[in-house]
């Protein structure tokens, strides 16, 4: 590491030329668009702070934007705790067949989602899918509808038909335990690799000192794995939040009040050239994502310190 | 180790029987997907939890796999999405491995500003910056055609970010004793790092031609002709169930979209997962 290099640049000229013309520069155009209407032709008007007053205002944004929520918190929490517990069970050195479970739990994370969804449409639909007809097969009779049913917590016909938590429907449900189905492999292999990395003699202290399994889980493998956890969390709730093709996949596009999340509806806007309405939704996602990233720090700050 | 100690074996058969339950689970989808491919329309419709098509294996309806390829024009979508992810894998491999390379052995001027601008745009958000990345491919010509589905992709910040946390780990002194034999920079890049660096090379790879193969949200945006679609596309009009009604002839167009990286995948399974778990530890 003596000279100077030129050739450097020469290495770089193309890559960074790519990143700068489709990425960095479209989002500091993105973001300053968020200020204008504009239909994609002509010259954008300048509207300050409209587009966002607009999206206050307008009753499809407050429904995308708690379906997103309910798709991060249903996600995310879930996926992170089981793939931990299949790390640790599939770690064990009594654990047979390591390889074929690893597989099997990671196949989903490769195979496209259009697909995954597509497939899971069909084992979910009322008509003749594999799930409904497995319940009726266990005397279920009126097993609900996965796709198009509405709130899961309803009980009772008629007069006294009782509903709780209305807002939580049978299709965001559907999406969430695809999107865990899916997103539990590449937990667990990671899991894994933060396992391999724990410091042994550990379990050994632990072990002299006769603490219980509970306790070795919970006081040692845990914390160990803390910084594995922590990245998941992060980088899973950014993923969330910007949630398209798994809800695009269980709803064929379709757009319901019921499924539609924020990045759908930022789809919509810009297909209806109104781009510069879909420029500030863009914003409020990615506002959203920092606000996520820097509360979910700070926490892990205060754990640790 | 999580455990030195063996647990009892009922746990022990408890935490067996959990993992080959989720395992299991993962395959079902699968194997239902090829399973109903493979069954005449009547026998999807009402109750269809027969495991397998009726008859021997030789009665079975693999005319579906002809009528999703006839039909549907899969081979189209399938060429297309090759070329695609083909070349994006090629050249974008060859781009974020030299680009890598730069950022973790050379000096040069405006360095560490410029790594920080690559790290940013790991971290912008896509629906922010498609809008005017699709206007800009469309003054450049790239709308609706193959560059649009390769070039934005020839690098990436993730991908010169991985390749330059690869890269630091080779030996100074390999470089040293290249130099000192009077080697180019491309020299030292081609005879030592690509050699020592392989399966990190062949990891991204892998997570470029997989990326590449399921992009859904840019194709969507940048490709509105038939003929230019890749199979995500394809697939998600074919589970519109405009195009197509049959349930069996959907699930062996499904079908011909998985298999290829379901194959990828099992041959190069531990390259993959040994190249995941390097992202989450290195991140």
């Amino acid at each position: 590491m003596t000279r100077r290099s030129v050739s450097a640049y020469s290495f770089l000229a193309f890559p960074l030329t790519i990143l700068l013309v489709f990425t960095l520069a479209p989002t500091v155009l993105g973001l300053g668009l968020s200020l204008f209407n504009w239909s994609g032709s002509g010259t954008p008007r300048f509207v300050g702070l409209e587009n966002f007053r607009g999206l206050a205002s307008d009753p499809r944004f407050g429904p995308a934007l708690r379906n997103t929520l309910i798709f991060v918190v249903g996600t995310v929490p879930l996926t992170v705790a089981t793939g931990f517990l299949l790390a640790v069970a599939v770690h064990a050195r009594w654990f047979v067949g390591k390889t074929v479970v690893r597989t099997a739990l990671f196949l989903p994370t490769v195979v496209s989602i259009i697909a995954i969804g597509f497939v899971w449409r069909w084992m979910l639909d009322s008509q003749g899918g594999l799930v409904p007809e497995l319940l009726k097969a266990m005397h279920v009779a009126h097993p609900p509808d996965f796709l198009q049913g509405g709130p899961v917590l309803a009980f009772g016909e008629g007069e006294s038909r009782r509903v709780f938590l209305a807002w939580l429907e049978w299709p965001m449900v559907s999406i969430i335990v695809v999107q865990v189905w899916r997103g539990v492999g590449f937990a667990m292999v990671l899991y894994l690799a933060a396992l391999s990395g724990v410091n042994e003699s550990l379990y050994e202290a632990a072990e002299v000192d006769g603490a219980s399994r509970a306790r070795v889980l919970r006081h040692i493998t845990w914390p160990s794995v803390a910084p594995m956890t922590a990245f998941l969390l992060v980088t899973g709730v950014i993923g969330a939040l910007q949630v398209f093709d798994i809800v695009w996949a269980m709803t064929s596009g379709t757009e319901t009040r019921a499924t539609n999340v924020l990045n759908m509806y930022v789809y919509r806007e810009f297909q209806q050239s109104r781009l510069g309405y879909a420029a500030a939704l863009g914003v409020v996602i990615f506002a959203l994502t920092v606000v996520a990233t820097a509360v979910q720090f700070a926490v892990m700050r205060r754990r640790a310190a | 180790m999580t455990s030195r100690r063996a647990p009892n074996p009922i746990a022990r058969t408890v935490a067996h029987a959990a993992a080959y339950g989720v395992a299991l689970t993962m395959l079902l989808p699968f194997l239902w997907m090829v399973v109903t491919s493979l069954k005449t329309d009547q026998e999807t419709v009402g109750a269809s939890l027969a495991l397998l098509p009726r008859g021997a294996p030789w009665e079975w309806r693999w005319q579906n796999y002809i009528a999703a390829v006839k039909e549907v024009s899969l081979g189209e979508f399938y060429l297309n999405s090759v070329i695609a992810a083909g070349v994006t894998t090629l050249l974008a491999g060859a781009h974020n491995a030299l680009a890598g390379f730069a950022f973790a052995k050379l000096r040069f001027a405006g360095k560490r500003s410029l790594f920080a601008g690559v790290l940013a745009t790991m971290m912008l958000p896509v629906q922010v910056s498609f809008i005017f990345a699709y206007i800009i491919a469309g003054r450049l010509g790239f709308v609706d055609n193959m560059q649009a589905l390769v070039v934005p992709f020839l690098a990436s910040g993730f991908g010169i970010y991985y390749m330059r946390q690869a890269i630091s780990s080779v030996p100074d002194s390999l470089l040293e004793a290249g130099r000192l034999d009077g080697m180019t920079d491309f020299e030292l890049f081609w005879t030592i790092v690509r050699p020592t660096v392989w399966p990190a090379i062949a990891a991204l790879s892998i997570f470029t031609f997989v990326a590449s193969w399921n992009a859904f949200f840019w194709p969507l945006i940048v490709i509105d002709s038939r003929q230019m679609k890749t199979m995500p596309l394809a697939v998600a009009e074919l589970a519109s169930g405009l195009l197509v009604q049959s349930w069996p002839v959907r699930m062996a167009a499904a079908t011909i979209l998985t298999l290829p990286l379901v194959v990828v995948f099992v041959l190069f399974q531990r390259a993959f997962v040994r190249g995941v778990a390097l992202t989450g530890i290195k991140e």
